[in-house]
């Protein structure tokens, strides 16, 4: 977390400057295959560039727990950004993540559980942690709002209409603090509560909704279950270990 | 109103490692003991079974074997002027609940302290002169040495299966083990752990350094094992859930699995889950505890359990609340530095450096809590300080403990942190990288201390204990030195990418873990001007009551505390034999 109270009350201005100056350097032709508002919006939640990648395939949406329509189009577009289909793996909607934050933000993580939630509130030090009253849900809803209204007003679009490289300009934006909000701390929001619900999607087991046919586990070679490796651990000292080619999550032991 | 029980000979508060060592010799002498514990038993539950036992995100974390921060945690100022904030999230440390309290989470690193920690403020003078010793830096003997405390430690390593090589056999120093290592009578009950493909690399630099590299002493057990009591431990399966799980092989030696088990096979013993203790009543004038207070998190009562002797045994900030709230002994003032509960309040000062190699693989996913190799070179005192500016060091050691992927993905500097070539980075470097830790010492200040919030509740309206810590001058110095020694040991591996090696910086941050392994509070001693108990743990305003738990330890040690806990916990059962047969200042 890099924000301080300052950089909260920071004046929308600067901010718009800083989108400004940032989404200058956006390639023309990029900006030119954006969608335009109207198809964004009547276009169904799907990954962002499905069909546009070797990695892609098609995906029956799970359907929300959490999710209004908007803010799955934000997240979506979010997911798929962050995880944008390659050789490695499907877009981030293909891999569950967006299904992954959905069911976090609504379950326990998302109401605060494991969260001391007791006031009174003030903003301290960033390495005296999170202090705001909201649970984790709503500081979701918050941030996301402000982001989009932030998105708006300096691209005059969308988060989600905006084509992918300035979909990732502006990420980056939020995460270096330079997308501000008179009221949510936006850099914190996104890399203290977005950014590792993110990185949870992809690693965490699929039991969880992420890591869809535990793709990033095959991706990187971890094996998971069942983990009995005490003759592994002789055997395949040094050498690859051919159980990391076809990884085991908890349906497979349920 | 509250309910009143019939009189218990001895109660403990706590149903962690240390009541259950305490009360391993009461037991055995058939005296009357009743543990109390605020959490549950974890027992054959999704804690500890397959497949719901290997769920990174469920107990890693989400902290579903820890206790529930939302109903209790700490708050945190950096100077006694500021106003504390809560840590509304449980991450710096990790206190346990349940039966087998934080034991039942730990890697399984098994360490003796070095054999002049319990005397360090003498052997410091000694060595350097009482100059050398600043007025901030409060340093205290234990008032029991490491001679008085070797069979202890001897019976603990026996109960916990502990694999090692023994350095130091009898004042003999043997090749492959620890030249640091206090004086041992017995090689350890079983061999070192497997060693990995990052302790042949770690090992390797360190020779090239001319540094002495030994694998970490583990209670991971490294074969199947009997203990002392009869109870037994499985092989380990190298599955890489130790710290923050609960062993579903019951290979990693924990209360759960081996201490509460045998002491329920007793009639003389009884735990009591789900007892939130909220305070001990206390006789001043008569300088007694007579009872223990409890909610019934079961039925919402509130109970009274009277007690010939009570033993406070639970985790450091509880130990320590307990004593604050319930008003016995003089609490610390850091402006006047008088009174004691509170005082010598330390964590421990990490550092590491990740290490990246292209051709070789590493499986981090093949791994124990304690499968690592270590060099002792630059640890607390092994090496001479004068001139340096600071006392206390670290023990750095190949830091693979798991390959769990949320967590554990050390990545190259300069790598994006999402899009396709963060998922390159991931692919490319997961099987071949580690991270090599410093665990250093943290020392005393006058300005770390522990107290009561005048803010914040926890879920039963009782003040939150209140931290006032920070990194100081000595710790900052120290994690400077050793940070470049691990440095020096990153480059000797050979490794194609050496991370950046970032030593420990102020302010101190509630959001990163650095050990669950804070000290202090009610610290023991032989002068009752600067301790809270005796060198017995006896406390010094109420006889009949005992303190045990790694809130005792004057100060933090660059080693993990659970080894001396154990010594001390396994004494105190024998002192409280002694002390119940005839009752008296030991």
């Amino acid at each position: 977390m890099s924000e301080t109270p300052a950089d909260v009350e920071a004046p929308r201005r600067r901010f718009i400057k800083n989108i400004a100056g940032v989404a200058a350097v956006i390639p023309i032709q990029a900006l030119a295959t954006a969608p335009s508002a109207e198809a964004a919006a009547s276009a169904p939640p799907a990954s962002p560039s499905a069909g546009s990648a070797p990695g892609s395939v098609s995906v029956v949406p799970d359907g929300y727990q959490f999710f209004s329509a908007e803010e799955a189009a934000f997240v979506e577009s979010a997911v798929s950004t962050m995880c944008p289909a390659d050789e490695l793996t499907p877009d981030g909607v293909a891999c569950g993540l967006a299904t992954y934050i959905d069911r976090q933000l609504a379950g326990g993580f998302g109401t605060g559980e494991r969260l001391y939630m007791q006031g009174p509130w003030h903003a301290g030090k960033p390495e005296q942690g999170y202090q705001l009253p909201f649970d984790p849900a709503g500081f979701f809803r918050a941030g996301l709002a402000a982001a989009q209204a932030a998105c708006q007003a300096a691209n005059g679009k969308k988060f989600e209409q905006l084509t992918p490289p300035q979909r990732d300009v502006f990420l980056t934006a939020l995460a270096q603090g330079k997308v501000t909000d008179h009221s949510v701390p936006l850099a914190q929001w996104f890399n203290e509560l977005v950014f590792p619900l993110f990185e949870q999607a992809c690693f965490a087991d699929p039991v969880y909704g992420g890591n869809r046919d535990k793709v990033f586990w095959r991706m990187v070679g971890y094996p998971g279950l069942p983990a009995f490796h005490t003759v592994d651990v002789q055997n395949f000292r040094g050498k690859p270990f051919p159980g990391a080619q076809q990884p085991k999550s908890i349906q497979d032991f349920s | 109103m509250a309910r009143e029980l019939p009189r218990r000979t001895v109660v403990m508060i706590g149903g962690g490692m240390t009541s259950a060592l305490a009360a391993r010799a009461l037991v055995a002498k058939g005296v009357d003991v009743l543990v109390l514990e605020r959490g549950a038993d974890r027992a054959h539950t999704a804690a500890d079974e397959i497949p719901s036992q290997r769920d990174e995100l469920r107990w890693a974390l989400r902290h579903q074997n820890a206790q529930n921060i939302a109903r209790e945690t700490y708050t945190l100022r950096y100077a006694p002027s500021e106003t504390a904030l809560p840590a509304r999230r449980l991450e710096a440390f990790i206190p346990g609940e349940g039966v087998g309290g934080a034991a039942n989470h730990w890697n399984g690193q098994s360490w003796r302290w070095s054999e002049y920690d319990p005397v360090l403020r003498t052997h410091l003078r000694n060595r350097y002169g009482t100059k050398a010793i600043p007025t901030d830096l409060s340093v205290q003997d234990w008032g029991v040495t490491y001679a008085e405390l070797e069979r202890y430690h001897d019976l603990w390593e026996r109960l916990f299966g502990v694999g090692g090589k023994a350095g130091n056999l009898q004042g003999k120093i043997q090749p492959g083990g620890n030249p640091f290592e206090a004086p041992r009578q017995n090689e350890f009950p079983q061999p070192p752990l497997e060693i990995l493909e990052s302790g042949v690399i770690f090992d390797g630099a360190a020779k090239q350094l001319g540094w002495k590299p030994f694998p970490l002493p583990a209670a991971n057990s490294s074969r199947a094992y009997t203990n002392p009591d009869g109870m037994q431990l499985a092989q380990c399966q190298y599955c890489g859930h130790c710290e923050r799980f609960i062993c579903e092989a019951n290979a990693k030696a924990s209360p759960q699995v081996l201490l509460y088990p045998w002491l329920r096979q007793h009639k003389n013993f009884e735990v009591r889950t789900l007892a939130h203790v909220t305070g001990i009543d206390y006789d001043k004038a008569a300088r007694r505890a007579t009872a223990v207070r409890y909610l019934d998190l079961s039925s919402g009562e509130e109970v009274i359990q009277p007690a010939d002797v009570v033993v406070l045994g639970a985790f450091v900030m509880t130990n320590t609340k307990l004593l604050l709230s319930s008003g016995i002994g003089a609490a610390y003032h850091p402006a006047v530095r008088t009174g004691v509960v509170g005082r010598n309040f330390c964590h421990q000062t990490m550092s590491s450096v990740s290490v990246f190699f292209k051709d070789r693989w590493i499986n981090p996913f093949f791994a124990a809590g304690a499968s690592q190799h270590v060099v002792d070179e630059w640890n607390n005192d092994n090496f001479d300080h004068a001139g340096l500016g600071f006392h206390g060091g670290a023990h750095i050691f190949s830091g693979v403990t798991n390959g769990r992927p949320i967590a554990t993905r050390p990545l190259p500097p300069g790598t994006p942190r999402w899009g396709s070539a963060w998922k390159r980075a991931n692919a490319d470097w997961y099987a071949h990288a580690f991270t090599i830790v410093a665990n250093g010492s943290c020392y005393p200040h006058p300005d770390n201390f522990l107290s009561l919030d005048p803010t914040y509740r926890d879920a039963l309206g009782q003040p939150l204990l209140r931290m006032t810590f920070d990194w100081r001058d000595n710790e900052l110095k120290m994690s400077r030195y050793i940070t470049q020694k691990m440095a020096d040991l990153a480059h000797a591996t050979g490794a194609t990418i050496v991370g950046p090696a970032w030593a420990r910086k102020g302010p101190y941050d509630v959001r990163a873990y650095q050990t669950t392994h804070i000290t202090g509070g009610t610290v023991m001693g032989a002068d009752p001007a600067t301790s809270v108990v005796s060198p017995h743990l006896q406390h010094w305003d109420a006889e009949n009551l005992f303190v045990v738990g790694a809130s005792v330890y004057p100060q933090n040690s660059g080693y993990n505390p659970t080894g001396p806990l154990g010594a001390l916990a396994l004494r105190l059962g024998d002192d409280l034999v002694s002390y119940v047969a005839r009752p008296r200042q030991l």
